[in-house]
C-alpha cells in the first residue's frame, strides 16, 4: 500500500508536467487555427460582397478560355518546331540550303522567335502593401498598367535585347494591356508581383535606374505609394521564345525598301 | 487509452487545420481574384481572350498548312527550299527587317503629345491588332520606344517633331474602332493634352523596313 502510494505520487508529478505541454501545444493548436478561421471568415465575407453568381460563370469562362490557351500554344509551339526540322533537313544544294538556314536563324533571333541566354536584369513589382490611407484611391496602391509600360520602355531605351514580363517574351506585335484591374501581356493574362527579365549589356541596371522613361513616373509611384519593387543584376538569364501567332491577315512582305 | 484519445483529437485539430489553411489559400488563388473583377471587367476580358485565342488558332492553321507544304514536297521528292523561303520572308516580315504592305489607318497628330502619349497610342494600336507600324519614316520593332531626347521626341534615335503621322497595317475597321471608341485612347488624349488628332483608313498603308540592326550583341540563341 505504501509502495504503491509512493509509486503513484512518484508518477503524479511528471504526469502534471506532461498535462501542462500538451495543453500548451493545444492552445497553439487552437489559436492558430482560430487565426486561420477568421481570415478565411473575413476574406469569404469580403468575396460575398462583391461575387455575384453572374460573376462565378464569367470568371469560369475566363478560366476555361486560359485553359484553352495554354493548349493552343502548346500545339504551336510544338508545330514550329517541326517546320524548324523541315527546314534542317530539306534536300536541295548544300550550300544554298545552309545559307537559307543560317539566314533563317538569324531572322528568328531578330523576331524573338529563339530562346536566348545572357547578362541582364531581373526587375520585380508588386502591389503595395500598406493600408489605404481613408480617402485615397485603392488603385493607386496596385501595380497598373502605366508601370509596366514604364518600365519596359525604359528597359528598351536603356539598350535591353530581350525582355519578358513573367516568361510573355515581347516581340514587334506584343501589346501591355489593361482590363479593369488585370493585365494582358500579347495572349496572356497576368496577375502580380510581376516579374520583368531583361538581357542587355553589363550597366543595363545603372541606365535603366537611371532613364527618364523610369523616373518620370512609376519611380514616383513605388515612392509615394509602397508598391513592393526590387532589381538584380545577374550574369546569366534565359528568356523562353515567343510563342504565337507570327502571321498576317492584313499585310504582306514588299520586296526593297 | 487517454495519449491514444490525445492523439486522434490532435489529429483531428491538424486536418481542421490543414482544411482551413487550404481554403485560404485557394481563396488567394487566380479564380477568386477573377471574381473580384467586376462583371463588365470580365466580361471584357472573356471578348480578349476569345478574340486571342481565335489569332492562335487561326495562326496554328497556317503553320500546319505550312507542314502540309513541307510534307508534299518530300513526298514527291521535290526541294523544301522555296518553302523556307516563304518563312524567312514571313519573319523578317513580323520583326520589321522587312517592308509590308497592306490595309490599315493612318493617324496624323500635331500638338503637345509626349513620348507616354505617343507610346501609348502604339500599344492601343497593337493592342487592337496591328501588324506593323511605323511613326514617319521609323519601323516599330519589339525595341523601339519613343523617349524625350534633348531637343524633340526620338524613336530609334530619329528625331520625331511635334506633327507626326503614325501608319498602321491591319484590319482598318478595328483598329479605328479602338482609337476613337468613347473613353479611349484619342479622347482621353484630348482631354488631357492640346492636340489635333485625325484617323483615316486606307486601302494601303506602306510601312518601311526597320533601319537598326536587330541582332542582338550579347544575347545568345539556346538549342
Amino acid at each position: 500500500m505504501s509502495e504503491r502510494a509512493s509509486r503513484s505520487s512518484r508518477r503524479t508529478r511528471p504526469r502534471k508536467r506532461l498535462r501542462a505541454s500538451w495543453a500548451l501545444s493545444i492552445a497553439v493548436a487552437l489559436a492558430i487555427t482560430g487565426f486561420v478561421a477568421a481570415a478565411q471568415w473575413n476574406s469569404s465575407i469580403a468575396r460575398q460582397q462583391y461575387t455575384t453568381s453572374a460573376q462565378q460563370v464569367l470568371a469560369a469562362q475566363v478560366v476555361a478560355l486560359e485553359q484553352e490557351q495554354k493548349t493552343l500554344r502548346d500545339q504551336l509551339a510544338q508545330a514550329n518546331t517541326e517546320v524548324q526540322g523541315f527546314q534542317q533537313e530539306s534536300a536541295g544544294s548544300q550550300t544554298a540550303l545552309a545559307q537559307l538556314n543560317r539566314q533563317l536563324a538569324a531572322a528568328r533571333l531578330a523576331a524573338g522567335l529563339t530562346k536566348v541566354t545572357g547578362p541582364g536584369v531581373i526587375v520585380e513589382i508588386a502591389d503595395s502593401k500598406r493600408p489605404v490611407p481613408a480617402g485615397e484611391n485603392p488603385a493607386n496602391y496596385i501595380v497598373l498598367v502605366d508601370d509596366l509600360h514604364d518600365i519596359v520602355a525604359a528597359l528598351w531605351a536603356s539598350g535591353a535585347e530581350a525582355i519578358t514580363i513573367n516568361g510573355e517574351r515581347l516581340v514587334s506585335t506584343s501589346s501591355i494591356y489593361g482590363v479593369g484591374a488585370s493585365i494582358l501581356v500579347n495572349t496572356a493574362f497576368l496577375s502580380p508581383p510581376f516579374q520583368i527579365q531583361a538581357i542587355g549589356a553589363n550597366g543595363l541596371l545603372d541606365r535603366f535606374m537611371s532613364n527618364p522613361a523610369y523616373l518620370g513616373r512609376v519611380a514616383n509611384r513605388i515612392a509615394a505609394y509602397g508598391l513592393e519593387f526590387a532589381t538584380q543584376e545577374t550574369g546569366s538569364l534565359t528568356l523562353p521564345a515567343f510563342v504565337g501567332n507570327t502571321r498576317f491577315r492584313w499585310g504582306v512582305p514588299t520586296e526593297g525598301s | 487509452m487517454a495519449g491514444r484519445a490525445a492523439q486522434v483529437s490532435i489529429a483531428g485539430v491538424l486536418l481542421v487545420i490543414g482544411m482551413l489553411l487550404v481554403g485560404q489559400l485557394r481563396s488567394q488563388a487566380r479564380p477568386t481574384e477573377l471574381t473580384q473583377l467586376s462583371s463588365q471587367d470580365l466580361s471584357t476580358l472573356i471578348e480578349t481572350l476569345s478574340e486571342r485565342n481565335r489569332e492562335l488558332r487561326s495562326g496554328l492553321s497556317d503553320v500546319d498548312e505550312q507542314l502540309r507544304e513541307y510534307r508534299a514536297a518530300e513526298a514527291q521528292g521535290q526541294s523544301a527550299l522555296d518553302v523556307s523561303r516563304e518563312d524567312l520572308r514571313r519573319i523578317t516580315a513580323f520583326s520589321g527587317e522587312a517592308p509590308v504592305e497592306g490595309q490599315g489607318i493612318v493617324l496624323a497628330a500635331t500638338g503637345d503629345l509626349d513620348a507616354i502619349a505617343l507610346n501609348d497610342l502604339l500599344n492601343e494600336l497593337r493592342n487592337a491588332g496591328a501588324e506593323a507600324l511605323a511613326v514617319d519614316g521609323v519601323r516599330i520593332t519589339a525595341g523601339s520606344v519613343c523617349v524625350q531626347g534633348s531637343s524633340s521626341l526620338e524613336i530609334d534615335g530619329v528625331a520625331i517633331g511635334q506633327t507626326f503621322t503614325i501608319r498602321a497595317v491591319g484590319d482598318p475597321n478595328g483598329l479605328l474602332a479602338a482609337l476613337e471608341r468613347p473613353g479611349g485612347i484619342i479622347s482621353q488624349l484630348k482631354l488631357f493634352v492640346h492636340a489635333t488628332i485625325d484617323v483615316s483608313q486606307s486601302h494601303q498603308v506602306l510601312i518601311p523596313a526597320t533601319q537598326r540592326s536587330l541582332a542582338p550583341y550579347v544575347a545568345k540563341p539556346v538549342d
